[in-house]
């Protein structure tokens, strides 16, 4: 019973993390067919803010704000310097524009930062532990399940009860048509930006909180797992992102708990060869997404 | 036809002046340069093959040069040393040591050989799925390289390949490259695929069944990608799976974009430029890491410059450099208004 | 209160609409008719901005929106019914309703009284308000886009054959609708495939052949000239 406990944690914490992930990649490739490249440098740009602000003072959740505020302004200068200039071109280009401006951040960051890991601040209870019904196990992991719930909630107010919401989703079926009733293009196309380093920002907290430090190659990882998560997700369907997300944290875990050691650290090539044929099998992903759209 | 005899013709040309050139002068560095920039072409012309025919944006490149790079290890690193390089290399292997001519080639046909069986499936796709999963089919390769410590010696750097890569080998491969690039371009393969770049099912309606050629280029693209890999492996004689990675990916698809990925001249041209930027950068970044001026390592700036000029070329000129026409279609073209007038 | 001059719509090397001139006044219900292809979708695709016009000019109330982006066309009063009948399928009845009324979303009882009148007009979609829209029927979803459209208060209305594959009992009904709005002052400039029908409300009527205005008239003139029904009015 402990252990389905603590296997249900471990599997809700990383899946929690995840499923934000994968629905800050979906949200702009739902909608505008962007694979954007430079969203695991949304993460990196959070947690280099939480490094540049730590001898500020301020109490942490303060520069938590400010880090997430940042990764909000990563994501819409992504939109202005990588997407909006080529998006009428094509898809080609802008996948190597996002592509060049993921290099840019990251070298920006080797170049005024450093190559080495920066220690980011962490609250306390990021590193105790609880002990409850016979588990033990990382306050942090409570902590990320808890954000996870109130931001996919948040996330799914927003698109269902709030007028940009809806528009959103719909833009992401059929652009034109939502722009023939008046909404403005640029602002979904911000706004799905912005969504996107939103989450980014929350995940960066979680996911830089887990070691405690930033080097400027943090965000591929995550730009991985958001991939591999949306494909098995359905590529267009920001609950099958979540699911996804959900499924993979499943497999990653029951992988460590069965796999033999020398097979384990190929997990990378099971996964992403899973990928591949789920992608040969189902090109838009597992999950059905909306059923037609097309790009602006 | 004689357009594009003279397009390869002034192509071979620049690589000959400069290898002329490098040998006159008898500067150290400007032989690594030009060795270098030889290399950097065989790859960028194999990406060419593929990319600027099909339309298609490729990641998986850079991983058959390592497949490339390793296989040539694999076979030449001598018997003696192997002890030491690849400490569990499978018996079987553990013998060979063939020369490394032999081996380069040997690497490109393996890497040929790896992406026909691996690719066939995935050219069916295009858009999104296309390149997610070339994405995730270079993550797979370098997963495997970076684990298959028997004949890799894992994450850690792998040496002891003779060096046998020099100047008249680089460039005579570019030459070799060239002259398939563009031959491919005009067979009917690639017209066909080139034709199915703009529309999908106008080609489709002349008979051609595209992802077969895709099948074609993708295979042939890996050769360059694979021989390259092996020639680099010969001139820099030691690396790790790192070397194979999104990184060098990114510094290939730059010199593409900025030449322009539908010609072949376009390649030639951007790996120049893009090499030639990059030492000078290189050297002005060390430059000021000698000079101690400010106390982190500078490094970061190249790539910096390199992804500035790619979203620059993209918004202003989105073909590149040499968007539709090859150098010879230009010369021709130039000299037929001279005449008029 | 709309004029189009010379208008030109090109789909790369397909020129779909090559001359197209053509003037809707206020209150008026024009007819815009022609064989498949002509290019009457392009046409209204491109005065609701959705498509970028090669030449010619686009005159709303005297003011020139000839590159103007569909949403500004939008926000100027122009409401779009286009020929694919573009509910967004996962949406709710109630959301496509709700997007409809963007251009106006402060406006949060008029918004509400517009949506209690639509359900009276169609009561189908009362009943369905909370069902993804890509859950109705075909004649469903052109009253849920006529609806949504409806929802903006439109100055000016483009209909693209709002009759198409729907059964003829639909077919009376959507004409029905169509009077009642025209009653009501709307400006309105209706594409049809469906020409006797489209004649019966309509002011004044263009007859569309290979991207021209091939003829034009009042709707009686149009009605009544044999030939033309001949040539280019199938139906
Ligand atoms: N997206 C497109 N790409 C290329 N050509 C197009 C496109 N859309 C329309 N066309 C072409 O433009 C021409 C005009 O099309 P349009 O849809 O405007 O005609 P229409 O008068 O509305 O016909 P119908 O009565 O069948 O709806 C046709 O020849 C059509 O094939
Ligand atoms: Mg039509």
């Amino acid at each position: 019973m402990s252990f389905f406990l603590q296997f249900m944690i471990d599997v809700l914490s990383l899946g929690g993390a995840y499923a934000l992930m994968a629905l800050g990649l979906v949200i702009v490739y739902g909608i505008l067919r962007l694979v954007n490249f430079a969203y695991g440098e949304l993460i990196m740009v959070a947690g280099y803010t939480m490094y540049l602000t730590s001898g500020s003072g301020l109490p942490w959740l303060v520069m938590a704000a400010v880090a997430v505020l940042m990764a909000i302004m990563a994501g819409i200068a992504t939109d202005y310097i990588a997407f909006r200039p080529v998006r009428a071109k094509s898809v080609t280009a802008v996948l190597i524009t996002s592509f060049a401006f993921s290099t840019l951040l990251q070298n920006a960051a080797l170049l005024f930062i450093s190559p080495r890991p920066r220690n980011v601040p962490l609250p306390e209870i990021f590193s105790e532990t609880v002990q409850f019904a016979g588990v033990i196990t990382p306050a942090r992991n409570l902590i990320t399940i808890a954000t996870a719930v109130v931001m996919l909630g948040l996330f799914s107010w927003l698109m269902r009860h709030t007028v940009l919401g809806i528009a959103m989703r719909a833009a992401a079926t059929n652009f034109t048509m939502a722009r023939m009733l008046g909404v403005p293009a640029n602002l979904i196309i911000s706004s799905a930006f912005a969504i996107s380093g939103l989450l980014a920002g929350v995940v960066s907290m979680l996911w830089i909180g887990r070691v405690g430090a930033v080097v400027p190659g943090v965000g591929l990882e995550p730009l991985l797992i958001a991939f591999i998560a949306t494909v098995i997700g359905g590529m267009r369907s920001l609950q099958g992102a979540v699911l996804g997300g959900f499924l993979l944290a499943f497999m990653d875990i029951t992988l460590n708990f069965t796999l033999p050691q020398d097979l384990l650290k190929f997990r990378d090539a099971f996964t992403f060869s899973l990928v591949i044929l789920i992608l040969l099998w189902r090109p838009q992903g597992l999950i059905r997404g909306p059923a037609s759209g097309q790009r602006t | 036809m004689a357009r594009n005899l003279t397009t390869i013709a002034v192509l071979s040309g620049l690589i000959l002046v400069m290898v002329v050139a490098t040998n006159l002068l008898g500067v150290r560095l400007f032989d690594r340069l030009a060795i270098n920039l030889c290399i950097s072409l065989v790859l960028v012309l194999g990406l060419q093959v593929f990319m600027g025919n099909s339309g298609i944006l490729s990641f998986a490149h850079i991983g058959f040069m390592g497949i490339g790079a390793y296989t040539t290890a694999v076979l030449t690193i001598p018997v003696r040393m192997k002890g030491m390089s690849l400490p569990d290399l499978y018996p079987i292997v553990a013998g060979i040591e063939l020369s490394p001519y032999v081996a380069i080639l040997v690497g490109g046909l393996t890497a040929a050989a790896v992406a026909a069986v691996v690719s066939y499936p995935l050219m069916r796709l295009s858009d999104a799925a296309a390149v997610i999963t070339s994405f995730a089919l270079l993550v797979v390769l370098h997963t495997v390289m970076t684990h298959w410590s028997e004949v890799t010696n894992g994450p850690r750097t792998l040496f002891g390949l003779p060096r046998a890569t020099d100047l008249n080998l680089a460039a005579g491969t570019a030459i070799l490259a060239i002259v398939a690039a563009v031959a491919f371009k005009e067979s009917r393969a690639g017209l066909l695929l080139r034709s199915s770049r703009d529309d999908e099912v106008a080609a489709g309606a002349m008979g051609a069944h595209i992802p077969r050629l895709r099948w074609q280029a993708f295979i042939l693209s890996a050769l360059f990608a694979g021989i390259g890999g092996a020639l680099w492996g010969h001139f820099i004689t030691s690396f790790s799976p790192k070397a194979f990675f999104l990184k060098e990916t990114f510094v290939i698809l730059g010199m593409l974009v900025i030449g322009g990925a539908s010609t072949v001249t376009g390649a030639v041209f951007g790996a120049i430029i893009v090499t030639v930027t990059f030492e000078s950068l290189r050297a002005l970044e060390a430059g000021i890491n000698q000079a101690k001026i400010f106390s982190e390592q500078v490094i970061g700036l190249t790539e910096i410059v390199l992804a500035l000029a790619m979203i620059v070329v993209l918004v202003l000129r989105p073909g590149g450099l040499f968007a539709t026409q090859e150098i010879g279609a230009l010369l021709w073209r130039r000299a037929r208004k001279k005449e008029d007038r | 209160m709309l004029e189009i001059a010379g208008l030109q719509v090109a789909y790369g090397a397909i020129r779909a609409v090559r001359d197209v001139s053509l003037t809707l006044a206020e209150g008026e219900l024009v007819t815009l008719l022609g064989a498949n292809g002509a290019g009457k979708s392009s046409t209204l695709m491109c005065i609701a901005g959705a498509l970028p016009a090669a030449a010619g000019a686009i005159r709303l109330e005297g003011q020139d929106v000839t590159a103007a982006r569909p949403e500004v066309m939008a926000r100027r009063g122009v409401a779009t019914v286009p020929e694919t009948r573009d509910v967004f399928p996962d949406l709710t009845v109630d959301e496509n309703l709700q997007l409809g009324a963007y251009t106006r979303r402060n406006d949060t009882k008029g918004v509400a009284e517009d949506r209690t009148r639509m359900f009276g007009m169609f009561p189908v979609l009362a009943e369905r308000s909370s069902q993804p829209a890509g859950t109705l029927s075909g004649g469903e979803q052109q009253m849920l886009v006529i609806a949504r459209a409806m929802m903006s208060r439109p100055r000016i209305l483009l209909l693209d054959e709002p009759s198409l594959g729907l059964a003829p009992t639909i077919v009376n009904r959507i004409f029905e609708m169509i009077a009642t709005l025209k009653g009501s002052g709307l400006t309105i400039l209706l594409v049809e495939q469906n020409a006797s029908k489209a004649l019966e409300v309509a002011d004044r009527a263009y007859v569309m052949r290979l991207g021209k205005i091939e003829a034009e008239g009042t709707a009686a003139e149009i009605a009544a000239a044999t030939d033309l029904k001949a040539l280019y009015l199938a139906g």
